[in-house]
């Protein structure tokens, strides 16, 4: 009988073994594909290498760099700032990274940057200059903070399910008991947060005291049985918008462009408190490879070609002022840009980045509410 | 213990040939060692240096305290939130691991015992929709699940309802059937392995001894596909306690989970020691279930058998 | 062989169909919304273009993202399912002292949160002065599919009928030949699984290789990226429903293959399969 079992497996082994060779020979293949993976990693060191949100990735933004070195630079991408932070806290170099004003403090502190030298950057004059000295981004040591674009942050609502205008618009609209549970927010403390702050009547441009953090996360706590979901991406925001699973979300500006752009009838609130007005922009790493060429990149992203395309294709506006005169009126219009900039900036609602320890605090009281604590 | 046996025996010619064919220890060491090597390789420094970190405390900014402490551990013991948030993630993937073991051994055993021809392409099928990127199928599931979504908009022309459920997505509800259906494969594949090496003659044996089918199941193909079952629980139990994308996708407010907290300790709770301390009590809890989950189902079969 | 497997199982049958059909009810809806005129995935649909398979075409880095993925998921599986059996092998058919522990060293990886390893071994990477490329983002994934490799491998080689590979050996057979005529057809199951599951693993793994990654992304982290911008979403959906169709195409190639080629070399091969 075990004779038996032997001739059969070793027959099937006649099958099994081909398959085995088979398997060999994709191996041997894989092991060939091996130096394709370790070598490609050589090319980095030519360009300089920009840190950012994926979809900023885009040739688009750097046509006067491509003009001057040929192609673009190296872009490596992540899906979130903070975690972009914290693998460069674990040790991974980068050229230029691309934070939000209110990060500039904590990344200052983290030690990890160096500032930048303005007069490499031919356009760095035409900067709004509100931008260019937002709190943090400039001290004695230098400019360590090079604004690139700002945005609003405001409440997008369905107006068909909403009303157009639903007794004023407010930040109060997100305590609507008949929404509760149709409401999503932006899962960070860098926006909602500060949009309660807002609510709260805190003065959002200075240092934050100990009493207006309790006040605000007081309205957080109070919120969040209002609130289906916290998402830290505007894809999830915009798809929910768009299929009624919430009906007012907080968003960047760009969010009710796009959705009105499909059909979706929705509005961007201009709450009587004011929204918030946020500001990304650019930082060196201290430890940058390519010094010359993170300037390069940088002044590339303040030219006008750039920040025309920023305008157009992704309804930001941009840190240059000169790059509004690019865009027509209508277009401008379209998408909420049709005011003066100077004005608009100076009379926007800017985070005052608040120190390490500030931050952090208002992150882990975040997290508690969150968590339903 | 017997290896000083054979030293003394062994006769002079081939002596090390012999020694190293005789002891079954070295010879197993052996073929272990590349395995063992590459993995200590790459995790011993990290690892020692998670469980240092432990017990340091975070500074502002980018800096530690290295004075050894257990601040961070008692912490993550004491704290209400993440005793709360231990449970719901164990509860969420214990549930995770039933549910997808359940639904999935009575696939693999279709597989093994009735399928005759192409059995491969059969278990390549159902690894098949697992190669589409696991946000698109999240995103899949939020159609299904969605408000307007598939479920909704035909209940809703059946007349079942007339508003649209909102309790199918995001909430626990929803992270645990997304998670059945991502580890699916996980589930099936080693089940089917374990079905696959039960030696027919034994079935047959059962019959002749005048066994039904269902009495042939419990006696003879359960007991032998445990292996398959205990790995594919643990395979799948572990690493769901883990995951933080899941429960922040579908997961709602209720949907934040332990993983959640440790990743938030490492950006932008900025208190690395801290998500150490609680990786690793959360690692240490996981074991010890485990652990106790195999003892005790080794224990049950010894019985049985 | 008589009996047990032709028996006719309906209710089990049915259930199968079931079961692939959850299997695929998610994935189904990708090829669906792929080929809807709007950037949203929501009911209802509203009109029919090919615009995001087009804008795929011309979309180099999402292509070259593929391509990295599928390289580093065949090198992962190739090279965890290798070590799985090595591993697998010795503490099953050795009675080795101090088993279990080793076998907790190998399963670790399990246990630990993917974003402390990734961190940790990020670390440890750029300490050693070290660059971050595939390699590295090969090298997480094979700690993190070793212990599934090992796992599956395991429950095969568990109550392995070692007489098989004594008669060998009895009849004179080296180490070599037993284990290549023996042992290997015997595994083959286990191998072509864990070589599926690490493929899987590898392929859909985000965390490690967004921390273990640079300037090449792979699939996952190109994907995730782009969640930044709700438009970048549909082009993502027709590279998937792409994927989708081309392993269907290459499964269905390579079965089509093995029929003709067993069928013409070895008749005998259909019956065993």
């Amino acid at each position: 009988m075990k004779q038996n079992d032997m001739i059969a497996a070793l027959r099937g082994g006649t099958v099994t073994r081909r398959e085995a060779v088979k398997a060999l020979s994709a191996m041997g293949l894989t092991m060939a594909t091996l130096p394709g993976i370790a070598g490609r990693a050589m090319a980095q060191s030519e360009r300089g290498t920009y840190f950012t949100w994926g979809g900023y990735d885009d040739t688009g933004l750097f046509p006067t760099y491509i003009a001057k070195h040929g192609a673009p630079p190296n872009f490596v991408t992540y899906g979130d700032a903070e975690e972009g932070f914290t693998k460069m806290k674990a040790g991974y170099v980068v050229d230029v990274v691309h934070p939000c004003s209110n990060d500039i403090p904590r990344w200052k502190e983290s030690g990890l940057f160096q500032p930048i030298d303005t007069s490499k950057l031919s356009n760095f004059p035409d900067v709004f200059e509100r931008l260019a000295t937002l709190p943090g981004a400039r001290d004695d040591a230098g400019q360590w903070y090079v604004p690139f674009e700002w945005g609003a942050t405001s409440i997008t609502y369905r107006t068909d399910l909403v009303g157009s205008d639903p007794g004023g618009e407010s930040w109060n609209m997100l305590f609507d008991e008949q929404y509760k549970g149709k409401i999503a927010v932006i899962d960070s403390a860098a926006d909602t947060w500060w949009c309660m702050a807002i609510l709260a009547g805190v003065d959002i441009s200075k240092p934050l005291t100990p009493e207006n953090i309790e006040k605000t996360t007081e309205l957080m706590r109070r919120l969040h049985p209002q609130i289906r979901m916290y998402t830290n991406d505007m894809t999830s925001l915009a798809q929910s918008l768009a299929s009624g699973e919430v009906v007012m979300a907080i968003t960047w500006n760009e969010v009710p462009v796009q959705l009105t752009g499909e059909g979706v009838p929705v509005k961007f609130a201009a709450p009587k408190e004011g929204a918030l007005t946020w500001n990304c922009g650019l930082m060196m790493h201290k430890d940058a490879p390519n010094p010359d060429d993170a300037h390069d990149i940088i002044d590339a992203m303040l030219s006008v070609e750039t920040g025309k395309y920023c305008i157009e294709e992704y309804g930001y506006g941009h840190s240059n002022a000169k790059s509004f005169d690019q865009v027509d009126a209508e277009t401008l219009a379209s998408l909420g840009l049709d005011v003066n900039p100077t004005d608009y900036i100076d009379a926007g609602n800017f985070i005052y980045p608040q120190t390490d320890e500030v931050e952090t605090q208002m992150n882990r009281d975040f997290e508690s509410v969150k968590t339903g604590f | 213990m017997n290896t000083v046996a054979i030293i003394v025996e062994a006769p002079r010619a081939g002596f090390w040939r012999r020694w190293l064919m005789r002891s079954e220890a070295l010879r197993g060491y052996l073929l272990l060692s590349p395995t063992l090597l590459v993995m200590l390789g790459i995790m011993v420094i990290p690892m020692v240096g998670m469980v240092v970190l432990s017990f340091w405390t975070q500074h502002a900014g980018n800096t530690f305290d290295t004075t050894l402490t257990l601040k961070n551990y008692t912490d993550a013991f004491t704290r209400d939130m993440y005793r709360i948030l231990f449970m719901r993630s164990l509860g969420i993937s214990l549930l995770t691991t039933l549910f997808t073991v359940l639904l999935a051994y009575p696939m693999a055993y279709f597989v093994a015992f009735h399928v005759k021809r192409h059995k491969m392409v059969w278990i390549i099928l159902m690894t098949l929709p697992f190669w589409t990127s696991y946000l698109l199928r999240v995103f899949a599931w939020k159609i299904i699940l969605g408000y307007n979504g598939a479920i909704n908009s035909g209940l809703i022309s059946m007349g079942v309802i007339s508003e649209p459920l909102t309790i199918l997505l995001y909430n626990p509800t929803a992270v645990v059937i997304t998670l059945t259906h991502a580890w699916a494969a996980f589930a099936i594949l080693p089940i089917y392995v374990s079905l696959e090496k039960i030696d027919r003659s034994l079935l047959e044996a059962a019959t002749d001894l005048g066994d039904g089918p269902v009495a042939r199941f419990f006696r003879i193909v359960l007991p032998l596909s445990l292996p398959g079952i205990i790995a594919a629980s643990v395979l799948i139990f572990i690493p769901t306690v883990g995951d933080y994308v899941t429960p922040s996708l579908v997961g709602g407010t209720d949907g934040y989970m332990i993983s959640n907290a440790i990743q938030f300790q490492f950006a932008r709770g900025n208190n690395w020691p801290l998500g150490a301390a609680l990786a690793l009590s959360s690692m240490v809890i996981v074991t010890a279930i485990v652990l106790v989950y195999v003892t005790v189902i080794r224990r049950l079969t010894a019985r049985i058998g | 062989m008589s009996g047990i497997g032709r028996e006719k199982n309906r209710p089990l049958a049915i259930y199968a169909v079931f079961y692939l059909a959850f299997l695929y009810l998610p994935v189904l809806f990708l090829p669906v919304f792929s080929v809807n005129d709007s950037i949203y995935i929501s009911f209802p649909l509203k009109g029919f273009t090919w615009q995001w398979y087009e804008s795929m075409i011309g979309n180099e880095p999402m292509l070259n993202s593929l391509m990295n993925s599928i390289r580093v998921a065949l090198a992962t599986a190739t090279i965890s399912t290798l070590l799985g059996i090595f591993a697998a092998k010795a503490v099953t058919r050795y009675t080795l002292p101090g088993a279990r522990p080793v076998i907790a060293t190998i399963m670790l990886p399990l246990v630990v949160p993917e974003i402390i390893l990734g961190t940790a071994l990020l670390i440890v990477i750029m300490q050693a002065g070290g660059t971050l490329s595939l390699l590295t983002v090969t090298l997480g994934h094979i700690l993190l599919c070793v212990p599934f490799s090992m796992a599956v491998l395991m429950s095969r080689f568990e109550g392995f009928d070692r007489s098989m590979e004594e008669a060998s050996a009895d009849l004179g057979e080296n180490a070599w030949w037993t284990f290549w005529r023996v042992t290997l057809p015997m595994a083959m199951p286990g191998i072509t699984s864990s070589f599926l599951l690490c493929f899987t693993i590898s392929f859909d793994e985000f965390i490690m290789a967004f921390f273990l990654g640079s300037t090449d992304p792979t699939l996952p982290v190109f994907m995730w990226n782009q969640l930044r911008f709700p438009q970048r979403l549909p082009g993502v959906l027709a590279l998937g429903s792409c994927i989708l169709l081309a392993s269907f195409f290459v499964i269905a190639l390579a079965e089509y293959l093995r029929r003709r080629s067993s069928f013409n070399s070895d008749p005998g091969a259909i019956t065993i399969d």
